[in-house]
This record gives structure tokens, C-alpha cells and sequence, in this order.
């Protein structure tokens, strides 16, 4: 279908076509299957996304609830209560207010000039919950990462990426790696994956996103990324101080 | 049609509100249930809790997308989307072994019926979110900022460029996604329903 038809979707959605342009698009619609199927597509699409983005904030915050409620009300058995079974609980709160100390030093140590690339990427440590029989993958993994041994990091990021498949919080550091590697194609599409998802991690996976662009020297591209960061992500303040310095 | 909301919807509402007073009812009163069900069916408490939480969310997006209305007890309607997601989840770990344990909870068409459109909209949402990933960074970009900001104007404006080519840009990515949607297998399995 022609470019046109899906402007007069939009325009049609829009209540912006005139009483006689409604009566063409509707009969249109009635008479032409292929039409008719492409538009309740179209409608389909735009309630959702608008609701997937509208609610991202909210949406954020319940699962924050249902995860606190989940680790409350549902134990682990006991026989898994192996020890070295849980190397690190991933506490969220914690974690943010450690980021936000690290961030708040990370601003005093900022020099004027040019940004580049290592003057903005101090990455959170790498703590994983072990899930599965991985044990030594994840802990060789956060070795690794810890002390920027970027290449070891990503390949046990990998094993562990395997056997957990959906894990963002996995993908996220695997991207990170990837961008110390300077292997910006693999980088870019794990943190595009990320940043458009539901998780905890859009809004750090924009960040780096913009960090990404920033060590590929693409300033207008990365001002682009830093403008869509919400000023109630934690990154805010970071991309706020970068947006000032290109 | 008017649904008449059944009493338990509280449930639905709860999700939508993030109430945790009320959402520690929902573990307290049904996640036991579910939790042995994983148990006696290959899995542990974490993948319970993965598809405690898995479901809770879709619930949450079908009411905020489609003012879903409960009209039937949660108990049972939610206890048949976890395990339905389970015996997926099991599958996709290839999982071949496993001997189902099944159970004596009886659905009522009504409760079958729900659970079904829940899923219909899970998969559609799926859907969706997989083929928006499929558009180029520029579109995704630009959809996001769209339905973010909700106003056009202000749209171009942080863009850089002017309404005119916002709005044909948007009904283009928008188009694209479409195609994309449309061209899917997963969308012609989905008709079928």
C-alpha cells in the first residue's frame, strides 16, 4: 500500500478529514478488503504502542511492587538453599542509591573541554542473581567485568546468555562489553533491543546508547538519544551534563 | 455489550493502580496453588515467580490497553493463564521428558473464555513489540518520542524538523510497521482464531 493511504490513516484517526473525505475513507473501507485489513492494523498499532509508552513509568513501578511481593510471599525451597547458590541479591534500591553517589563524584570529577567517551562511562559493577546451574560462568563473569577484562567478561556473558535467554539484565552487560571492544554494530543492537523493551533497563540502555554514539563521535546523533531520555530516569542528570558539553 | 464486572476484578484494578496492599492478596491467596503446580511439574520457585510475575504484567496491559473487565472468579482464570505459561515455557526449554502432572480444576466455559482472550491479546502484544523492533533506530526513534510526547508539534520541534514532516514521517513508520505486521506468520496464526 502507497505512503498516501497510511496518511490518511493517520489523518482519519486524527478526526482531521473533512465530512466529505470521511464518507470517500468509509466506503473505501467497505469496499476494499485488502484496505479495510491494513487500516484495523494500523488503529491496532497505534492503541498500543500509545499505551506501551504512555505507561512505561507506571508500568515500571508495578513490577518493582510485583517483584518485592514475589520475593516476599514466594520462598525458595530448601534443598536450593545451597551455599554460593545466590552470590549477590540484586537490590535495586541499593544499587540506585550507590549509582547516584557514584554519579555525584562523577560530576566533580568532570574536566571542561570536548566530552569524550571515558569521562562518561563509569559502569555499576556487574552483580548477577544466579539462577541456574551457572555458577561459575557468573562468577567468572563479574571477575572479569569488574576488573574491565571486557573480552573474558562478554564470553562468559555469552555461556550465561545461553541458558538464560531473556535475561536484559545479561544482554545489557554484554552490550557494555561490546562498546569497550569498540564492536559498535553488536553494542548498538542489544541496547536498540533493550531501550525499546519493557524492562527495568530502558532507560540505562538509552543512556548507552548515547555513550555508544558519543565514542563513535556521532554528536548529533547522540544528542538526538540523550534528548529522549525522561527526566525521571536516573540517567537524566548524566545525559543532561553530556547534552551540555556537545 | 455491557460486562458486568465480577467481584474479584478488585484484582484488575489493583494492577492498574499498583495498589500493594491489595496485590499481597493476590500472593497470599493464589501464588501457593501455582507455585506447587511448577514445583510438581519440572520447575522451582524462581520460574513460579517468573510466571507469577509474566502474568500479572500481561494482565496489566490488557487492562490498561483494553479496559479488560473481569467477569469471572481470578482464582481460576488466573490460575490456568500461569499454567498454560508454564507448559509453554517448558516447551521452549525443550523439555520433552516432562510427564504433565495434570490436575482436577475444573474451568467453566466462561473462565476458558477469558483466559483465551487474554492470551489472544498476549500474542497480539508480542507481536507488536517484536516487529517494532524490526524497524530501523530512526523509525523507533521516532515513534517512541511520537506517543511519548503525545503532541506533534512539540515532536518536530525537539526533532528539528517541521510538523508537516513529523506527521508524513510518523504515518510512514507506522506504514512500515504495518507491512511488517501483515507479512508475519504470527499474524495469520493469530487470524485463525
Amino acid at each position: 500500500m502507497k505512503d498516501d493511504s497510511y496518511i490518511l490513516f493517520d489523518n482519519y484517526l486524527n478526526k482531521e478529514l473533512s465530512a466529505s473525505e470521511i464518507i470517500s475513507f468509509e466506503e473505501k473501507r467497505n469496499s476494499d478488503a485488502d484496505f479495510k485489513q491494513e487500516f484495523e492494523i494500523y488503529k491496532a498499532l497505534e492503541t498500543s504502542l500509545a499505551s506501551k509508552f504512555e505507561n512505561e513509568e507506571a508500568e515500571k513501578e508495578l513490577k518493582k511492587t510485583i517483584s518485592k511481593l514475589g520475593s516476599k510471599y514466594i520462598k525458595p525451597e530448601n534443598s536450593v538453599k545451597k551455599k554460593g547458590k545466590i552470590i549477590s541479591l540484586f537490590n535495586y534500591k541499593n544499587l540506585m542509591v550507590a549509582a547516584s553517589i557514584a554519579l555525584l563524584i562523577g560530576f566533580f570529577l568532570f574536566n571542561n573541554g570536548d566530552p569524550v567517551y571515558s569521562d562518561f562511562s563509569n559502569h555499576k559493577g556487574l552483580e548477577l542473581i544466579v539462577r541456574g546451574d551457572n555458577n561459575e560462568a557468573s562468577l567468572k563473569a563479574q571477575e572479569a567485568f569488574n576488573s574491565k577484562n571486557y573480552k573474558e567478561a562478554l564470553q562468559q556473558l555469552t555461556i550465561l546468555s545461553e541458558t538464560n535467554t531473556n535475561d536484559t539484565e545479561i544482554e545489557l552487560y554484554k552490550g557494555i562489553c561490546f562498546l569497550e571492544l569498540n564492536i559498535y554494530v553488536e553494542a548498538d543492537v542489544i541496547f536498540d533491543a533493550i531501550s525499546s523493551g519493557n524492562s527495568a533497563f530502558v532507560n540505562t540502555a538509552t543512556w548507552y546508547k548515547a555513550l555508544s554514539m558519543l565514542k563513535q563521535e556521532q554528536f548529533e546523533a547522540c544528542k538526538y538519544v540523550l534528548k529522549t531520555i525522561p527526566e525521571s530516569a536516573d540517567e537524566y542528570k548524566q545525559a543532561q551534563k553530556l547534552l551540555k558539553k556537545l | 455489550m455491557i460486562q458486568k464486572p465480577h467481584e474479584d476484578h478488585i484484582y484488575i484494578e489493583a494492577l492498574l493502580k499498583n495498589d500493594s496492599r491489595v496485590l499481597s492478596k493476590i500472593y497470599e491467596k493464589f501464588s501457593h496453588k501455582i507455585v506447587s503446580y511448577v514445583r510438581n511439574n519440572n520447575g522451582n520457585s524462581d520460574d513460579a515467580q517468573d510466571i507469577i510475575q509474566e502474568t500479572l504484567v500481561t494482565i496489566y496491559h490488557q487492562a490498561k490497553e483494553k479496559n479488560f473487565i473481569l467477569t469471572c472468579p481470578f482464582d481460576a482464570y488466573f490460575y490456568l493463564l500461569c499454567k498454560r505459561r508454564w507448559l509453554n515455557e517448558l516447551k521452549k526449554r525443550g523439555n520433552n521428558r516432562v510427564t504433565i502432572l495434570e490436575d482436577n480444576t475444573s474451568i467453566t466455559e466462561e473462565q476458558e473464555q477469558q483466559v483465551e482472550e487474554t492470551e489472544i491479546f498476549e500474542q497480539q502484544h508480542q507481536l507488536f513489540e517484536s516487529k517494532f523492533k524490526e524497524l530501523g533506530a530512526k523509525c523507533q526513534e521516532l515513534l517512541k518520542t511520537t506517543f511519548k510526547i503525545k503532541s506533534m508539534e512539540k515532536v518536530a520541534e525537539i526533532l528539528g524538523v517541521t510538523y508537516g514532516y513529523a506527521r508524513k514521517k510518523k504515518s510512514q513508520c507506522m506504514g512500515k510497521l504495518t507491512q511488517l505486521v501483515k507479512d508475519s506468520n504470527e499474524f495469520h496464526q493469530l487470524k485463525a482464531y
